[in-house]
Parts: C-alpha cells; sequence; structure tokens
C-alpha cells in the first residue's frame, strides 16, 4: 500500500507545486558572541552558569554545588554509575546527575550543542535529575546560524539543550522540571 | 490638482458631518475637492461577506465615478484599501490602475500626498487615537506593534501637533476593535465583546474623546460607549483637525 | 454548527472570556518582546519565506531527496495518502513489535489523523506525554491550542482533573506540585514505553533526519528510552538543508511563547545500533492544498500559533469554537481544503484585521486567504441564503447612484420614526444587542452639499462615457 501512495503523493505533489523559486543564501547576521550575554540569557530561561578556573575543579565544583548527588554519571570522572549505550532504563532512571561535555555554546539564546557522542546513552540528558554541561568558553558563537555552521553534522542524535526542562501548560505558569532535567548548571572554562 | 471626495454609504447617511469637516479641511488646506454625485460603495461589503462578483458591477461604478480625478480621497482607510487591494478582481485598464492608485485616506493624503505633519489649532483634551486595522496595518499608515515597540504613524503625528491635547497611552496600542464590516453582526458576539475591550482600554486610561480616520469603527465604538452611557465622545479625525470641539 | 453559535457559547461566561484573552495576550507580548530583540527577525521572517516557498516549488524531488538520505541513515520510510492509511501504517508497526505500551509526544498530524481513537479501538492505549496533552486526554477534550493544548482550562480544572485520574489532593491547583506530579505519574510510562511516537518540526533534506522541539524533553526521553521510534510528519515538514535550521530555530520558540528558542532542539537522523526508527510522511490534503494558487502559502505553516495568540477572536471565542485540529486563523485557512461545507463558518470568523499575517514567521498572507476562501465559499453557496440574496440585492442597489441615494433618505427616516425598540430588537437587528445604532441626521451628506450655494469645484469633463 505505501508504494502506491508514494507514488500518488510524489506525482501529485510535481503536478500540483508552482514555478520554481530560489533558495535563498542564509547570511551570518553576525552578533555578539560573549560569555557575557551567553550566561545573561541562560539565566533568563532557568539555567545557570558556572565559571571554573580549568578542568582541573571540575571535582570540587561539583561537589559544592551537587552535595546530595549519589548517583553520578560522567565521561569526565569515574562517576558512580557506568553508563554507555547498552545501560538499562532501570539504573538510568536512577541517576541524579549527568556531567557531559558541551560542544557549541549559543548566545543569543543559551544553548548548547549536545552531541550522542558526548551523552553516554542517549537518553541520559533527559533522564537525569540534574545535568551539568562542561563548556569551553571559546565555543560560543552568536547565532544558531553560526552554531549550525560549524556542526560538522548532526550524526545519528543531537540535540541544543537550552536550559532546564520547563512547562508552562498549566494556565502559563512556568514550571522548571517537566519531565527532563530539573537543572542545568553550565561550567564554564 | 483634480481632487474627488468619496464619502462612504455609511458616512453621508450617518454621519454626514464626518464628510463636511473632511471637505473643509481638504479646502484650508488649499485643495478643494468635488464630490461627484453619482458616487455611491466601494463595494466592501459585499466582497467581505464572499460575494465578490456581485460587488463587481459596485467596483466598475466607482471606477467610471472617479477615474478622472486626480486624486480620490475619503475619511476611511478601510474603503481606500479595499479599492487599492481588491479591485485587482476588474480587467486592470488604465482607468482601474489609475484609480486604484489614485485612492487615498484622508489622513494619508494630508500625510503623503500634501506632505503636511503639523496643523495649527488646539485641542485641550485627552485623546484617545483608534488605529483602524485596514488603515495600519493594510496602507501602513502606522507602525504595527507586530514589527516594533515604536508607537508612530501620521494621525499621532498631526493630532500631537495640536496645542494642549494630551494622547491616551493605551495598553493594547492597535488591537482591532471588532467591527469587521459584515463580522460585525454575523459574529455579533465576538464582534460587541472586542468593542467593548478597547473601549475598556480608553476608559481605564482616561480618554475623554476617541478619534481615528476610519469612521466604521468609529460607528460601531459609539454604538458601545453610548449604550453603556459612557462620559466620551467619539469624533472623526477630521473634525478635530478641523477644529471642531467636542 | 457555526463558529458564531460556537464562540457565542464560550462568551457566556464573560470573566472567562477577559482571562483567556489576557493569557494569550500575555503570550502575544512575550512574543513581542522577543521579536523586537532581535535586529534582523523581519529580515530571518523573509529567508523563512523563500525558503518554504522554494521547497514547495520542489517538493517532489526534496521528498525523494529526504527518503533515500533516511533511508540511508538506516531509517524506514512510509508514505501515507491520507489519515487512515496514516493510522494502519502506525498500527502494524506496533503489531509487529508486539508491543503494548505507547507513549506520544505533541503531533497535530496525529491529533489530525485521529490516531488515538484508532489505535484505541485496536486494542491499544497511547500515553500522551506532553503535559498539556496529557491533561486534555484525560479529559477526553481536543486540544484548544496547537502549542498550549489545555490554554482553555484553569489550574482549579487541571486540579480536578488529577485529583480524579492521579490522586492529588482535593483541591490542590499549585502548578508547580500538579507538574510533579505529572512527572512521576509520566515517568513510569516513559521507561516502561515499547514504542514512542512524535511529531516533527523540520524534516531536513540534505541529512535524512527529523528535528523535534519540546520544552518538556519528552519527545527525546520516550524516544531514547523506547525500542522503536515513529515520527509523523506532513510532507510540508521539509526543509532543504542543515543551515535553514539556523533561521527556523531562531524563528519559531520566539514567534510561539517569547522563548529565545525551545529547550530541546533534537535532531533524529539515525538510530542506536538494534533498535528502529520509522518516518511516516502524510499527504491527507496537502497535495491538493498545494494545487491552489491562492492557498498553497498555507503549507508553509511551522505551527508556531503565534496567529492564534494574536488574534482577537481567537482570544475571546477558544480553539474549540473552531471544531477543527489546527484553530486560530491558520485553522481557518487549512480547514475548508479538507472539508468545505463543515468548515465554512471560519473563513468569516474574523475581522481580517491582518494582525495574523504581521506575526507569521514565514509571511503567510492569512488574512488575504480568509478573504479569498469567502469567495470560493460564495461561490460555492456555501455561506447563508439570506447573506447571499441580500449581497445580490445591496449589489444592485449600490450601483446605481439614484437608487441608492432613495433608499438611504427611507433608511434615515424609518429609523429616526420608528420607536427604540423596534429599531434595537434583537430579533431584527444583531447590531443592537450590544450597540446603539447611529443617531439618524436629518440630511445626508450628499444632500447637505447640494444645498451649499458657495462655488464649488467644477466636475471634469468625462472622457469616457459613463
Amino acid at each position: 500500500m505505501s508504494s502506491a501512495s508514494r507514488t500518488r503523493i510524489l506525482l501529485a505533489a510535481q503536478a500540483n507545486k508552482p514555478a520554481e523559486t530560489l533558495l535563498p543564501t542564509v547570511p551570518d547576521f553576525g552578533g555578539e558572541a560573549t560569555a557575557e550575554r551567553f550566561s545573561a540569557v541562560l539565566a533568563g530561561i532557568g539555567g545557570t552558569v558556572v565559571w571554573l578556573d580549568g578542568l582541573g575543579q571540575l571535582g570540587s565544583t561539583l561537589q559544592q554545588l551537587f552535595p546530595e548527588a549519589r548517583n553520578t554519571a560522567s565521561p569526565l570522572f569515574a562517576g558512580t554509575v557506568p553508563v554507555d549505550a547498552g545501560t538499562p532504563t532501570e539504573v538510568l532512571a536512577d541517576i541524579d546527575l549527568a556531567v557531559l561535555t558541551g560542544e557549541i555554546g549559543v548566545a543569543e539564546n543559551g544553548a548548547i550543542w549536545l552531541p550522542e557522542a558526548n551523552m553516554l546513552h542517549r537518553a541520559l540528558p533527559t533522564i537525569t535529575q540534574h545535568l551539568a554541561l562542561v563548556l569551553d568558553h571559546r565555543r560560543i558563537v552568536a547565532t544558531m546560524h553560526q552554531a549550525y555552521a560549524q556542526l560538522p553534522g548532526t550524526g545519528g542524535y543531537g540535540t541544543f539543550v537550552a536550559g532546564p526542562s520547563k512547562t508552562a501548560d498549566i494556565e502559563q505558569s512556568l514550571v522548571i522540571g517537566a519531565h527532563g532535567a530539573r537543572s542545568l548548571v553550565v561550567l564554564l572554562y | 490638482m483634480k481632487v474627488a471626495l468619496f464619502v462612504p454609504c455609511y458616512i453621508d447617511q450617518f454621519y454626514p458631518q464626518v464628510g463636511v469637516a473632511t471637505l473643509q479641511l481638504l479646502e484650508k488646506l488649499g485643495v478643494p475637492a468635488y464630490f461627484p454625485a453619482q458616487q455611491t460603495c466601494c463595494g466592501q461589503p459585499l466582497a467581505n461577506s464572499g460575494c465578490e462578483r456581485d460587488a463587481l458591477p459596485i467596483y466598475k461604478h466607482f471606477v467610471r465615478t472617479f477615474q478622472d480625478y486626480d486624486y480620490v480621497v475619503a475619511p476611511s482607510g478601510s474603503c481606500v484599501y479595499h479599492v487599492r487591494k481588491h479591485f485587482d478582481k476588474l480587467e486592470q485598464t488604465a482607468e482601474v490602475q489609475h484609480v486604484r492608485g489614485a485612492a487615498y485616506d484622508l489622513i494619508d493624503f494630508i500625510s503623503t500626498v500634501l506632505q503636511v505633519e503639523t496643523l495649527p489649532g488646539a485641542f485641550p483634551h485627552k485623546v484617545g487615537l483608534h488605529l483602524s486595522c485596514h488603515g495600519q496595518r493594510g496602507l501602513h499608515q502606522a507602525n504595527e506593534s507586530e514589527l516594533t515597540p515604536v508607537r508612530d504613524g501620521q494621525l499621532r503625528r498631526l493630532l500631537a501637533s495640536l496645542d494642549g491635547i494630551e494622547l491616551t497611552h493605551l495598553n493594547r496600542n492597535d488591537e482591532c476593535c471588532g467591527f469587521g464590516g459584515t463580522f460585525c453582526v454575523s459574529e455579533a458576539g465576538i464582534s460587541a465583546r472586542m468593542g467593548q475591550d478597547r473601549v475598556a482600554d480608553h476608559v481605564r486610561n482616561g480618554t475623554q474623546v476617541l478619534t481615528g480616520s476610519d469612521m466604521s469603527c468609529l460607528m460601531h465604538l459609539e454604538g458601545i460607549v453610548r449604550r453603556a452611557q459612557l462620559p466620551m465622545r467619539v469624533m472623526h479625525a477630521a473634525e478635530i483637525l478641523n477644529g471642531l470641539t467636542p | 454548527m457555526s463558529h458564531a453559535l460556537r464562540a457565542d457559547q464560550f462568551l457566556l461566561d464573560a470573566d472567562r472570556t477577559t482571562w483567556h484573552d489576557e493569557t494569550l495576550w500575555f503570550v502575544r507580548e512575550k512574543r513581542d518582546r522577543a521579536v523586537y530583540a532581535v535586529p534582523e527577525f523581519q529580515a530571518l521572517r523573509e529567508l523563512a519565506s523563500q525558503i518554504k516557498d522554494h521547497t514547495l516549488s520542489r517538493l517532489d524531488r526534496y521528498l525523494q531527496e529526504f527518503e533515500a538520505a533516511a533511508q540511508a541513515n538506516g531509517v524506514h520510510v512510509h508514505w501515507a495518502a491520507d489519515a487512515a492509511e496514516h493510522n494502519a501504517i502506525i498500527l502494524a508497526i506496533i503489531r509487529q513489535q508486539g508491543a503494548t505500551r505507547i507513549v506520544k509526544s505533541k503531533s497535530m498530524l496525529t491529533e489530525e489523523c485521529h490516531l488515538n481513537p484508532y489505535l484505541l479501538q485496536h486494542g491499544i492505549e497511547v500515553v500522551d506525554t506532553d503535559l498539556g496533552e496529557r491533561i486534555i486526554q484525560f479529559r477526553e477534550e481536543a486540544p484548544s491550542h496547537i502549542v498550549l493544548p489545555a490554554i482553555h482550562l484553569k489550574k482549579e480544572d487541571v486540579g480536578d482533573t488529577f485529583h480524579l485520574h492521579l490522586g492529588t489532593e482535593k483541591g490542590e491547583s499549585d502548578p508547580q506540585r500538579l507538574t510533579e506530579a505529572a512527572r512521576q505519574h509520566l515517568r513510569a510510562k516513559f521507561l516502561a514505553g515499547q514504542v514512542a511516537i512524535s511529531g516533527v518540526n523540520f524534516a531536513v533534506a540534505e541529512t535524512g533526519g527529523v528535528v523535534v522541539c519540546t520544552n518538556e524533553g519528552n519527545a527525546d526521553l520516550g524516544v531514547n528510552l523506547a525500542q522503536v521510534h515513529i515520527a509523523c510528519m506532513g510532507i510540508e515538514k521539509l526543509i532543504p538543508r542543515l543551515t535553514d535550521l539556523g533561521v527556523f530555530t531562531r524563528l519559531l520558540a520566539r514567534s510561539a511563547t517569547g522563548q529565545p528558542v525551545t529547550t530541546y532542539t533534537s535532531h533524529f537522523t539515525q538510530p542506536v545500533a538494534g533498535k528502529e526508527m520509522h518516518v511516516v510522511i502524510v499527504d491527507n490534503g496537502r497535495t491538493q492544498q498545494l494545487g491552489r494558487p491562492d492557498f498553497r502559502a498555507s503549507l508553509k505553516c511551522i505551527r508556531c500559533g503565534a496567529c492564534m495568540n494574536t488574534c482577537p477572536v481567537y482570544r475571546r471565542s477558544g480553539g474549540h469554537s473552531y471544531d477543527f485540529t489546527v484553530p486560530g486563523p491558520i485553522g481557518a485557512i487549512l480547514s475548508p481544503n479538507i472539508d468545505m461545507k463543515k468548515h465554512a463558518s471560519l473563513p468569516f470568523a474574523s475581522t481580517l484585521c491582518g494582525s495574523c499575517t504581521d506575526v507569521c514567521p514565514v509571511k503567510i498572507d492569512i488574512h488575504t486567504q480568509l478573504y479569498k476562501w469567502r469567495q470560493v465559499l460564495g461561490e460555492a453557496n456555501e455561506i447563508p441564503a439570506s447573506k447571499k440574496w441580500s449581497m445580490k440585492f445591496m449589489g444592485r442597489l449600490l450601483a446605481s447612484a439614484r437608487v441608492y441615494g432613495l433608499s438611504g433618505q427611507f433608511a434615515r427616516k424609518a429609523l429616526r420614526f420608528l420607536p427604540h425598540g423596534l429599531t434595537h430588537a434583537a430579533s431584527f437587528n444583531a447590531w443592537a444587542v450590544a450597540r446603539e445604532l447611529p443617531e439618524p441626521p436629518q440630511q445626508s451628506f450628499r444632500e447637505w452639499y447640494q444645498q451649499q450655494p458657495k462655488p464649488v469645484p467644477q466636475p471634469p469633463q468625462p472622457q469616457v462615457p459613463a
């Protein structure tokens, strides 16, 4: 049934489409690619920026920020829960804190590109109760245009994460912590 | 400059003073305008109701009536917008194209053609400006809040030039009043509610005189103001600019 | 039932109407602030519009390009001509898995196809995981907004619903606590989910991947825990290049809710080894709309909902008054393509104020299309007969200056001499339910003009005989 419909849809699209128009070139609009702007925007959408003097400070900073986190997962240090693509759901479900490496920060909207390769497991960034993303401040760009221009590709899966999971589905009241991570800390170095 | 005055049907019948003010204001600005007696309507009520075909004879009558003038000026942006945008249904003869280009809202004509930005006179009242959608979004006579926070426009500038005038700062600067032509009866409930909300914005912010450049919206708003017996006068901008006091 | 009648029902509760209007206007204001902050926003709208125009102009080729790239990524691609086929394809995938536990993130397409009731008929229960969708699913209602599906409900309504279905305390109406209850409830569903269904915001022809935007993270959580991901998309979701996402991701959330971007902008391109990803490409009337030159631009819609938030009619009549999956101005130009008779009143549920067109991030000329649908409906005799005949009468009246002048005199005299109770009776005069009629003047303008003694400029000599 599917292949008949395929033919039908493609023929109808071909028959009914308008005369071809040009595909525009998307310019780089410039903009402010600063850590200050990134931090301010992220704060506005419920995230937090913490500066590290270097990756060496990671452990002590996390200790300060998440003293209660028992089950941690990270490729950057020996977490309490080893996670890979095959980790069962029930193990993932108990993770309190995941610490992952972000690739690109976007100053205009506080988003961070997180590719599958940095996630340990695709579900980890959303199933963890709290998420910390480590980001090199030199990887901050101004806009989404610049971010996409820097992406080598999107891999099998990748996501721009902008702040903690949130919803306003009840009377437009903003609630942080819908289904994904309840908080997002960005550790800039 | 040969200028014809187009007085939309409902102004002719219910608000002749607006037609008078328009004529007198143009005269003061050195533009004598002629009122061709055979004029009727632009056809918008029919077309907006889905009966464009039935409106075509009206369109043709409109073009015949006005084709020999340089400008057709009307105290109603909505009619002008209709002529400019929707007379595309007619065969685009030289006459049709001329009339579509020659049609001007009064305030647009004063601002764009006559290039007048200030007028003499005083109007020491708190005035609420109702921006009519077809003039604002259709003919770009005023900034749109969808695009910019800057509240600016032709009529705002002209009014602001009057001595003693204070313009109301509305919470919603350019929300539709809900008139909408036949919408006001086909969706009477929503139309009334929109009008009531618009008037409430003016009441809340202290408007004493409600004005605008499109009498159709003002007719609807006036109906609501009078029903609620509010202490607010509704006047067409031509009346204010022509020196009438409330 | 017409939109006007359903709107009247909504308007009966004046306070609730005020609340609904103000809640959505608040979203419109957030949108404005986000838009004003981006200097190139209008340029982005123009770019988005051009990209979508271009995509539609070679849609058949981009569909094939997308299919080939997706298949190369190991994705199963399915084609559905209509809603029935879409539903059947999804049922077949679920049955092949022997799955019984299905989670679904927001997809207006699956609403359009009535997937949930179909699957339920076949013994399969789907759990909607978007909070707003879950609320209305409990209440067995349709979404009233495409981005904010439960925007018609107050927190007390949600509290009652959650008390009934989730056992929250009676009277609990705190959004924070209600959301937490939903989080716990849905987490169990996510963990157990075997098949995850999602919508698609953008499908990238170049990469064969689909992009799903959420704030809650429910699409990611569902898809990444399940064995099988089924992404459902209309053919109009395509964009040519990855780089085009730069334009659309800057427009979407700002237009929708005033956020700078959605919390998660997720790119699903390949399944994890050992898992499956399916994409179902659906027509369901879209190629027909593509063939209507006046209306094909409606296919550029990216479902941000900005036209709803700004529409003064929508805000005061509620999404359910449209009785169509996509309400508001965009719904009013999409719905007659699906069922002209049923939705005949929707293009008239507008003052043609044009605000929808001005907020649209892809510059769809929504209010112009509303006007044009009115003409199509008029020609097809889908407008009330009384209106049709009165317009025909007016057409003749207004094409003649003499007949017009006489009838105007008559009407004004009648208004002056008839008692107020008669001229303002609701059964005769819908105008007068809420408004006074204008006070009829003694003279019309033309009567005044003719009496003026002063010299008036002479009319130019007509060059064409009237």
